[in-house]
């Protein structure tokens, strides 16, 4: 090959390198969309509404819209993050809109992948969505999602099994919610009498904040400094070390993931399990479960003292817009329908609703007789921290909580190594 | 005499030139793949190298979105070769890749030389030897999730009830991040020191599985490079079974071995689906570590930085075998 040919060659590749090495380009506005437009979204296909109701959703929005089509993708959870950043990266995004999970509302909001969507959000839908579900996607007095699941967790306990012991009704405290699980395992109905997913995972800090939550308290500050070392999150620390020491917790919980501990929950190996609300579905599906007549979803017990009448966790997802999406007019109208009451009341059988008038109507009480739980559940949700790098900060969380329960660290010297990592953090 | 040399000589100009015309006609007909390969591996991976120097982040800029770099230098490096959580992940994935190294050689060796032999049905038996190659790692990784299942309704405990050696209501917690050897003094400090867990063990046998075909089928075609004559002749030499197969067999399947090592090794030590499927971030490897600093944290000059690590990593011991094993013929 000529030398020419070589330098040619090569110039093109540095050419190519150097285009792909610019950093973040000027500010520009994405011109606004003209004529037909298919908007792409990114879903998860594991939890919330299922595939087929979102293409129905989007069926319906098609018809009153003709000039809009929603194309899916749909994806496992884990994958949304990694898809969402790399959509970011490009000058125009692949997808218009995305599933936010609330732990992403600060690093979204903060690193502008989102756009906020506060001048669309009109006083008479903040009234009707209570302020613990929108709480969530608000990072530096913006709005960066709109609710579209109210996931949480609840606690689901097999009434059999607890009548076996000698209980009649579920723990309304966690010293008795112990003292049940003590029974259990002494009377031998079953070797753990809990299971949850305590595996090196998001779960795990779920986990860790809904505990410090039934002890009534946070991990952060309001400044959002750590705390965990003291207060509610040392306590919840503690308990959660107790239950595995004493054989209480089942040890599968350290190598198991939500889906894994309904398994074992709706198998009847285990008495008590909390968890996110798809456990309700699973347990009462006498395709999956074995204990369809004895599950019973309850309040999570808070402990004595703690005026609230259960601790919980938020598990939020909501819709965005991305900030590099040719079609942001056009995503807001199709959030605007997917998350309306009107369409959240016809799948009242599959999801939770975020509308307080919807999950106050009779319709709710006729599909879902635990709905009161249900509410007094999400009423009551802690958040986990809104900071921008919460992914660092939740890794640590899990590390050291994960190392205190396989006994390799105190509660209290977790706790204080989670605090000094958090705080060296950039 | 001049004439003919003068003739040699143009002969020569003229199959220098043919040759010539030949490779660059060769070279034409390569081009479009060479630029392809040139786009797809050189540039990222140039790329690469220029982030692991940057403090690298995605952002959106007034409706555009681009990765915003800053110069760091080493920083990135040093971030790395002065965090005790990495060196960790250097032992663990060490452990891991040693371990499976040694089973996959021996076992997979082992059944090289039994295909090699005569038998009934051995056309049968190599083709169906190969089936779980052929099964995608993640489906390889959720089928031994469903076996290691701590459960009374995981495959495994369920079979050990069945056969008596587990109680009605005992179960095994397989994958349970415990070191092995921990009650046993040093030793267990020695487990503890590099990650050495049940956990991992189980799920080396989980990934041995699936790959100990292609080992033993590439063991298997170098054996059967092996001339016959020279078994024959030892034999005659009186040369018993060992020292055939170490003189002869191992000598001879040199090559062949630091091909397997090599790549083996590199696969082992970019091992990430098995683990993060069935154990997600319990078993901090280093492929997983590199996933979670790039795509989980976002932080891509990081995670460029700890895969050029990894890189040097597998060139150093790919470096070793190659001294150590590989003789030229």
């Amino acid at each position: 090959m000529r030398k020419s040919t070589l330098l040619n060659l090569l110039a093109v590749l540095i050419l190519v390198m150097l285009a792909a090495c610019q950093p973040a380009a000027a500010p520009t506005e994405a011109p606004p969309e003209a004529g037909p437009v298919t908007l792409n979204a990114l879903y998860m296909n594991q939890a919330g509404y299922s595939d087929t109701i979102l293409l129905d959703m989007a069926d319906q929005f098609h018809k009153a819209n003709p000039d809009v089509e929603v194309n899916f993708t749909f994806v496992k959870y884990d994958e949304l993050h990694d898809k969402i950043v790399t959509s970011a990266a490009a000058s125009t995004a692949t997808y218009d809109v995305i599933l936010l999970d609330l732990i992403w509302t600060a690093e979204f909001g903060h690193k502008g992948y989102v756009i906020p969507l506060d001048d669309k959000i009109t006083q008479d839908i903040r009234d009707d969505i209570a302020p613990a579900i929108f709480d969530a996607f608000i990072y530096k007095g913006k709005t960066w999602a709109f609710p579209f699941l109210a996931n949480f967790q609840c606690f689901f306990y097999n009434i059999d099994q607890l009548k076996q012991a000698g209980f009649d009704a579920p723990p309304a405290t966690l010293e008795e919610w112990y003292d049940q699980m003590v029974a259990l395992k002494e009377q031998g109905i079953v070797t753990y009498p809990y299971i949850d997913s305590w595996n090196q995972k998001e779960g795990l800090t779920c986990d860790y904040v809904r505990t410090a939550a039934e002890f009534g308290g946070d991990l952060f500050d309001a400044d959002g400094n750590p705390v965990m070392d003291q207060g509610a999150g040392l306590k919840a620390l503690q308990f959660m070390r107790k239950l595995v020491d004493e054989g209480l917790a089942d040890p599968a919980s350290m190598t198991t993931d939500e889906p894994g501990a309904m398994n074992a929950f709706v198998s009847g190996a285990v008495t008590f399990n909390t968890n996110w609300t798809f456990v309700r579905g699973n347990m009462l599906d006498p395709e999956v479960s074995t204990i369809v007549e004895s599950a019973r979803t309850g309040l999570i017990p808070p402990a004595e003292g703690v005026s609230a009448p259960a601790g919980s966790i938020s598990g939020f997802q909501g819709l965005a817009i991305m900030a590099n999406s040719k079609n942001q007019d056009a995503a807001w109208e199709w959030i605007k329908f997917a998350t309306s009451p009107e369409v959240q009341g016809q799948h009242l059988e599959s999801e939770f609703p975020v509308w307080t008038s919807v999950q106050n109507s009779e319709e709710e009480k006729r599909i879902n007789p635990d709905a009161g739980f249900y509410a007094t559940n999400l009423a009551n949700v802690r958040h986990r921290p809104k900071v921008h790098n919460y992914p660092q900060v939740s890794t640590i969380i899990m590390e050291d909580v994960h190392r205190c329960l396989l006994g390799e660290m105190s509660p209290e010297e977790a706790t204080a190594d989670m605090v000094t990592r958090i705080k060296a953090l950039d | 005499m001049a004439e003919s040399v003068v003739r040699r000589g143009k002969a020569g100009l003229l199959r220098v030139g043919r040759r010539r015309g030949e490779q660059r006609f060769a070279l034409a007909l390569m081009t479009p793949a060479l630029l392809v390969t040139l786009l797809v591996t050189l540039v990222p991976l140039l790329y690469a190298l220029y982030l692991s120097f940057h403090k690298a982040e995605i952002v959106v800029v007034g409706g555009r979105g681009g990765l915003l770099t800053e110069f760091a230098g080493l920083k990135n490096y040093l971030y790395f070769l002065r965090d005790s959580r990495f060196w960790y992940s250097v032992r663990l994935t060490s452990y891991f890749t040693i371990t499976s190294l040694l089973i996959e050689m021996v076992a997979g060796i082992g059944m090289a030389l039994v295909l090699n032999e005569e038998f009934f049905g051995r056309g049968i038996v190599r083709a169906l030897f190969i089936l779980p190659w052929a099964v995608p790692t993640v489906v390889n990784a959720r089928m031994w999730g469903l076996i290691f299942e701590p459960h009374a309704y995981g495959a495994l405990n369920g079979l050990l009830q069945t056969l008596h050696i587990l109680g009605p209501t005992e179960t095994l917690n397989f994958l349970a991040p415990i070191p092995i050897f921990q009650n046993v003094p040093l030793l267990g400090e020695i487990t503890s020191w590099l990650g050495a867990t049940q956990g991992i063990n189980w799920l080396i046998i989980g990934d041995t599985w699936k790959v100990l075909p292609v080992v033993a089928l590439l063991t298997l075609a170098g054996l059967q490079t092996i001339p016959r004559e020279l078994y024959e002749a030892a034999e005659v030499d009186g040369a018993n079974a060992w020292q055939r197969f170490w003189l002869i067999t191992l000598l001879r399947l040199r090559p062949v071995l630091v091909v397997i090592l090599v790549y083996r090794t590199m696969e082992l030590f970019r091992v990430f689906d098995i683990i993060y499927i069935l154990m997600a971030y319990t078993i901090p490897v280093l492929a997983i570590e590199t996933f979670r600093q790039a795509f989980v944290f976002g932080l891509f000059g990081k995670g460029s930085a700890i895969a050029f690590l990894i890189g040097l990593l597998i060139l150093l011991v790919a470096f070793i075998y190659i001294r150590l094993i590989y003789v030229e013929e």
